[in-house]
């Protein structure tokens, strides 16, 4: 295992309002990395940076040692990494076909192609098929999203960040609003498709970031609080303290 | 599957056919009608892409149209030898340059604010064209003759309206077609991809302002190749061409013809000059009478003519289907 991801020592502030100060922890290669902490914590705002939606105010993010902060988020999904919406973020109006195969056809380098067409590229439409199988959506993939059931809306979330074949995907809350049985399902299939990826996970289920991580990095307040194995945080005092505890 | 796939190449061929037969269908009159009718297609088309397919209200489309019939006014006129193919060409590079300058300036802005920049660009536009009178005539306009068409083998007089005809059907023609095959290529779904969530896009590793800026320049192009063969048909050119009445023209045909299809606009292209002709034979009055039919297409129509086509098929098989799911499937599949 090599280290892959270094957030460094994160700054964010909103016109004065302190969200991020110094965040810091490291993720390794094909790692699983649970972001645990309460609303508030600035998690998803974490997110925003290291995905390139927000500048930090300071501070640096490593990939492979090369700083990507303040990149912007189309040039960070050519460099392997891609990531999910905890409020489902797709093409309402378009089929989950054509949702799914943006994401592949960027991966391909037909984005701005003036000749061909996706409907004639068969590497293309069978990429695109495998995807939506993987995620559960193959009896569904001629209808438009907008018709689609919850889970299934959280699956073609999933199905488009998987689109990129990204080797880092980052994942905002993908079990928010899921009943028990779904949710089960849902972690069944999170560890099925970012087999061999890294994963970095905001999660508030504690049932979900202890079925999936490696490691835990509680965030509190907008620093890390604790960053280890899921049993040495479970034991962490100042983690029980903060959040665990009046659980 | 196979009929699918064929079914709109039949069409084009078949509509192509029928265009080819026209000057021995109809009188000279509505020939030249048509001459006209073909350019206003292609420009309503190139603005339905930026409307209907990529969601951005332009106010300055104008000022492309009128940038390419300017160009092949003062480029006929002042270099002499100069071929209908090297003044259609020209017309093609100079509005692919001002897209792209102007489309670099705009690209960031999305909403009212580019809606807004884009009526200052054509008002800058028209301005210059009124202004710089030596080189644009100013309120005069340019006249010009066409060249004849040198095709290599021989040579075809343009003097010819019939001539013409044939040139636009083909060379206009064949850029409406082109424009319908973008909408099924990687950049045109792209384009549709970004009106549905931009942001999603993003993180999908598209650059949406260069797509923006390529989307901008190419519809410009198309409507600079609109302008070049108006001019070449009425061998006259003047500031109306750049005016923002030209816009607001535009604006009608496709708001008439229907934003949710492809062919939508060219339908509106049809009416429009149709109509116009036809009513500014009674009355000097037929913007008005054009104003009110907008206003009650908007209220009772908004899908424009191309819902109703959809409609009265349902009503005619009584089949329960809405109409407006049928009128949608071109640009929302």
């Amino acid at each position: 295992m090599s280290e892959y991801l270094h957030v460094q020592n994160i700054y964010k502030d909103f016109s004065g309002l302190k969200v991020l100060s110094g965040v810091d922890f490291r993720v390794q290669e094909k790692e699983r990395h649970a972001i645990l902490g309460p609303n508030g914590a600035g998690k998803t705002t974490l997110f925003n940076i290291v995905s390139g939606k927000f500048k930090p105010s300071s501070g640096a993010i490593l990939l492979r040692g090369r700083d990507i902060a303040g990149q912007p988020a189309h040039v960070l999904n050519r460099q392997g990494l891609a990531r999910s919406f905890q409020i489902t973020n797709v093409f309402q109006e378009l089929s989950v076909f054509e949702n799914i195969r943006a994401g592949v056809r960027s991966r391909l380098g037909l984005r701005y192609h003036f000749f061909r067409r996706p409907d004639h590229h068969r590497e293309l439409n069978e990429r695109t098929a495998a995807i939506v199988e993987q995620v559960g959506l193959g009896d569904v993939g001629h209808l438009p999203a907008s018709v689609l059931s919850y889970g299934q809306q959280r699956a073609l979330e999933m199905g488009i960040t998987l689109s990129t074949d990204p080797e880092l995907i980052l994942l905002d809350e993908p079990t928010a609003g899921m009943t028990r049985a779904e949710t089960a399902q849902a972690i069944r299939m999170i560890d099925r498709v970012t087999a061999g990826r890294t994963l970095i996970i905001i999660e508030h289920d504690m049932d979900v970031v202890f079925a999936l991580a490696d490691t835990i990095s509680v965030l509190h307040y907008g620093t890390v609080l604790a960053s280890g194995r899921p049993d040495d945080i479970r034991n962490d005092q100042r983690v029980k303290d903060a959040y665990l505890g009046d659980g | 599957m196979t009929t699918q796939k064929q079914g709109p190449y039949v069409l084009i061929a078949a509509v192509f056919a029928v265009g080819a037969a026209m000057p021995f269908l109809i009188q000279q009159y509505h020939l030249n009608m048509l001459t006209e009718i073909i350019p206003f297609a292609l420009y309503a088309v190139s603005y339905n892409l930026l409307l209907g397919y990529a969601g951005l209200l332009s106010f300055g489309h104008a000022m492309f149209f009128g940038v390419g019939a300017f160009t092949v006014a003062v480029s006929l006129i002042h270099l002499p030898g100069l071929s209908l193919w090297g003044a259609v060409a020209l017309a093609i590079a100079t509005t692919t340059a001002v897209g792209f300058v102007a489309g670099g300036l705009l690209l960031r802005h999305k909403g009212s604010y580019f809606a807004l920049l884009t009526l200052a660009f054509n008002s800058l536009a028209y301005a210059v064209a009124t202004k710089w009178h030596t080189v644009t005539g100013g309120d005069d306009g340019l006249s010009f003759s066409r060249p004849d068409l040198d095709l290599g083998f021989a040579t075809v007089s343009m003097a010819s309206r019939t001539n013409f005809y044939y040139v636009t059907l083909v060379v206009v023609g064949a850029a409406i077609v082109f424009c319908w095959y973008f909408t099924h290529t990687a950049m045109g779904r792209t384009v549709l991809l970004m009106r549905e969530n931009e942001e999603r896009m993003k993180f999908l590793g598209y650059d949406t302002n260069i797509s923006r800026l390529i989307l901008f320049t190419f519809t410009g192009a198309a409507a600079g190749l609109a302008g070049a063969f108006y001019a070449l048909h009425f061998q006259f050119c003047s500031q109306s061409a750049i005016s923002v009445d030209m816009t607001t023209a535009v604006l009608l045909m496709t708001f008439v013809g229907g934003t949710r299809t492809f062919w939508g606009p060219i339908l509106g292209a049809f009416f429009y000059i149709l109509v116009q002709n036809y009513l500014s034979d009674v009355t000097d009055r037929w913007p008005l009478a054009m104003g009110l039919m907008f206003v009650f297409m908007v209220l009772y129509t908004p899908g424009g003519l191309s819902q109703i086509v959809p409609a009265l098929r349902n009503l005619v098989s009584g089949g329960g289907g809405t109409a407006a799911a049928g009128a949608k499937q071109e640009a929302r599949p």
